[in-house]
């Protein structure tokens, strides 16, 4: 045998299931990497426009958005639709991986009843594929800034800093909310509905200047709020993001994914159990 | 065989497999509460009432290097529970499993198995979901397509392969590699004649080589035939364990005990085994053997004994009594009755009792179900009828009596007069099987 390397498993190993799960994670890493290309194939084959409904579908969506925010409420921004744009990709990338990293522990977990697997496999993978649409989706957008004259700066260097960051909220989030779904069947149900007003409560759609200053304390509860703007900032005013969004935002996605991990890795020994 | 087959990294003499107090509960609420809204509302009421089923209880195994070890006992007394911690697919309750070197689990063939995805793609999916690398994977892919046999179908998808096609792939993918623990349960039966054959031969090519193996069994031949050793499950505690042999006898001694019982219990008759018009009705059926002891487990060879106590509601010309067997799986095996054997009865106007005996039982190994009936001189006219009401089973009796294809033995003898020979050799069957020497 060429994996020469004993493979041990010991129920009470002294790391404790989190370290445990990173490290069977890494062993499995092919499987890993196969499940994001199986996902990104079977999502391209199905649609007869393919790849080119990625790029349509978040022109489209934001077309019909900017028309009707951009004329209905007059926001005084220039070139709104990169400022809508901008939010609505982070947002979707956010709200996809925590959505799919939920239903692929539903699917998974037919296959964990019966063999072996690293539980995180099926919401890392989904992670992957959402990173994957989210560097797509950033095309449709880099057209429309071109479109507008939209000024591209050295900022954007901080982009790929911006979205290691938010998926480490969107794996952290999605590993609770898995934890959830793994208990309760309406888990998904209620998250859609809490996703909704999450959606209104960060500024994604309307400029945060229309915020009434007392709210903005609670606005600035949202952990979104510094994401987006995180990564709006770079793309739409050109800047690098103020260190107080980065803090804040790092603190967050650090203890997201390590609550999310710890709460994950202990209690989803549970899913085998269920019947 | 192919390099790949080195010697394993000695594991110290220290067991490959080592249970400590291993414990699994699974908590069932009383009633279900899937919603988070239910839960969260019982959870305000305090309403949460949970039962806790143990489906293993402190078990405490050591298994060392290249032992067969089988495992038997009743369903649901733990054994796929015992596979399932072993394999690390449930995480004990209470207790600590150490697990040295890879297991490959015989038990779900094609985890994962996309159906939109051709059957080479499905060889990688599955192959990783069991832990291998891509090139590994790659390396053994010649083989693992010879081996299922599925050369000129590999390139289409899943869903347009049999069942046997699908079970074969997945044995493949499953014995690319040697484990260094291998669990089997029951799976042998897959594919048809020659990949069975096929299957165990490679099982059995592992066990040389010094992968330690797991057998869960039904069939106690297969346990004690391959294992060096065995356990017995029961209610989830380990009920007896040694050499194959011994732990076999137990559980035999144990098992008859109980289906004596249960065989017993089931002979209540159902309405809707019953039919006639009970102008004479049967009341009681039993078996025994030829010396009138009751039973319900026979050996092959033994006498077998039907008694039926039947009472007549008015005086009845002549009716005639007849019985009926069939093996579970509904083979009518025979049938005889009064009329056909030349007897006829004058008026039967009270009760009494008929027996049909068997002084030497054909029927090999298996679950059997009597009828008995009783109907009129011309067979028109029903007046009882229980059908299929009473079970018995037939065991090999293991001594000298080996037959064990088909539904019966004919009692026949074989003879061979060889040219070359001086003497013949004549075997008498019916001398070696006289039913007293069994």
């Amino acid at each position: 045998m060429k994996e020469s390397k004993l493979i041990e498993y010991d129920s009470q190993s002294p790391g404790g299931p989190f370290l445990a799960e990173l490290k069977e994670l890494l062993r499995y890493r092919g499987l890993l990497h196969l499940l994001v290309l199986n996902n990104i194939k079977t999502r391209y084959k199905r649609s007869v426009l393919g790849v080119l409904w990625t790029l349509l579908n978040p022109l489209l969506i934001m077309t019909v958005l900017a028309i009707a925010f951009s004329t209905l409420f007059r926001f005084s921004l220039l070139n709104y639709p990169v400022y809508l744009l901008s939010g609505l990709i982070l947002w979707n990338f956010f709200s996809q991986t925590t959505t799919t990293a939920m239903q692929a522990i539903t699917w998974g977990g037919s296959l964990i009843k019966r063999i072996y697997l690293p539980r995180t496999v099926f919401s890392v993978s989904a992670l992957g594929s959402e990173l994957i649409n989210l560097i797509l989706s950033l095309i449709p957008l880099f057209i429309i800034m071109m479109a507008m004259g939209h000024p591209f700066r050295p900022a954007l260097l901080f982009l790929p800093l911006a979205i290691l960051i938010t998926a480490m909220f969107a794996l952290g989030t999605g590993l609770i909310i898995s934890t959830l779904a793994v208990f309760f069947v309406d888990a998904a149900h209620i998250y859609q509905i809490v996703l909704t007003a999450w959606f209104y409560l960060t500024p994604i759609i309307y400029p945060v200047d229309i915020i009434p200053g007392g709210y903005l304390t609670y606005l600035k509860l949202n952990p979104m709020y510094y994401l987006v703007d995180l990564f709006r900032t770079p793309l739409f005013l050109g800047r690098f993001p103020d260190p107080e969004s980065l803090l804040i935002g790092l603190a967050w996605s650090f203890s997201s994914l390590l609550a999310g991990w710890w709460i994950f890795s202990r209690k989803a020994d549970q899913l085998a159990y269920r019947i | 065989m192919p390099t790949e087959y080195n010697l394993f990294p000695d594991s110290g003499g220290d067991p490959v497999i080592h249970l400590e107090e291993v414990a699994v509960s699974f908590r069932i609420p009383q009633e279900r509460i899937p919603s988070l809204k239910e839960y969260a509302i019982r959870r305000i009421k305090r309403n949460l009432t949970y039962h806790d089923f143990w489906a293993l209880g402190e078990v405490n195994l050591k298994i060392h290097r290249g032992e067969v070890l089988g495992i038997i006992g009743a369903n649901g007394a733990g054994k796929s529970t015992l596979l399932k911690v072993i394999s690390r697919v449930l995480r004990p309750t209470r207790g600590r499993v150490r697990v040295q070197g890879r297991v490959a689990p015989l038990l779900e063939l094609g985890a994962g198995f996309d159906h939109e995805l051709t059957g080479l793609e499905n060889i990688y999916l599955n192959g990783m979901i069991l832990g291998h690398s891509r090139k590994a994977l790659a390396e053994r892919l010649d083989w693992i397509v010879e081996f299922a046999g599925l050369k000129e179908f590999i390139n289409a998808p899943l869903r347009t392969y049999s069942s046997g096609m699908l079970a074969r792939l997945g044995f493949a993918v499953a014995t690319a590699f040697q484990p260094e623990i291998l669990i089997v349960d029951e799976i042998l039966s897959v594919g048809d004649a020659d990949f069975q054959r096929k299957s165990s031969d490679r099982i059995k090519g592992f066990q040389a080589l010094g992968t330690t193996i797991i057998l869960v069994s039904h069939s106690l031949d297969v346990i004690q035939t391959m294992c060096t050793r065995a356990i017995w499950l029961d209610h989830g505690r380990v009920e007896a364990e040694g050499s194959a042999e011994l732990v076999v006898r137990k559980y035999q001694g144990h098992d008859k005990e109980k289906e004596s019982k249960r065989l017993a219990e089931a002979t209540r008759l159902e309405s809707s085994q019953r039919l006639g018009n009970r102008r004479i009705e049967i009341v009681r059926v039993w078996l025994t053997d030829d010396q009138d002891r009751g039973k319900t487990i026979f050996k092959t060879g033994e006498s077998l004994v039907l008694h039926m106590d039947y009472r007549p509601q008015s005086p009845t010309v002549s009716p005639i009594f007849g019985m009926a067997i069939h093996r579970q799986d509904g083979v009518h095996i025979c049938g005889p009755n009064t009329f056909f054997s030349g007897l006829t009865f004058p008026e039967l106007e009270h009760y009494g009792t008929v027996s049909y005996s068997i002084p030497c039982l054909p029927l090999l190994e298996g679950f059997y179900h009597i009828t008995v009936a009783i109907v009129d001189k011309d067979d028109k006219e029903i007046y009882d009828y229980h059908d299929r009401a009473y079970p018995f089973r037939v065991v090999n009796s293991g001594g000298v009596f080996k037959e064990r294809y088909g539904l019966m033995t004919l009692w026949g003898t074989w003879d061979l007069k060889a040219k070359e020979l001086k003497t013949d050799l004549v075997h008498d069957r019916s001398k070696a099987y006289n039913k007293k020497d069994i």
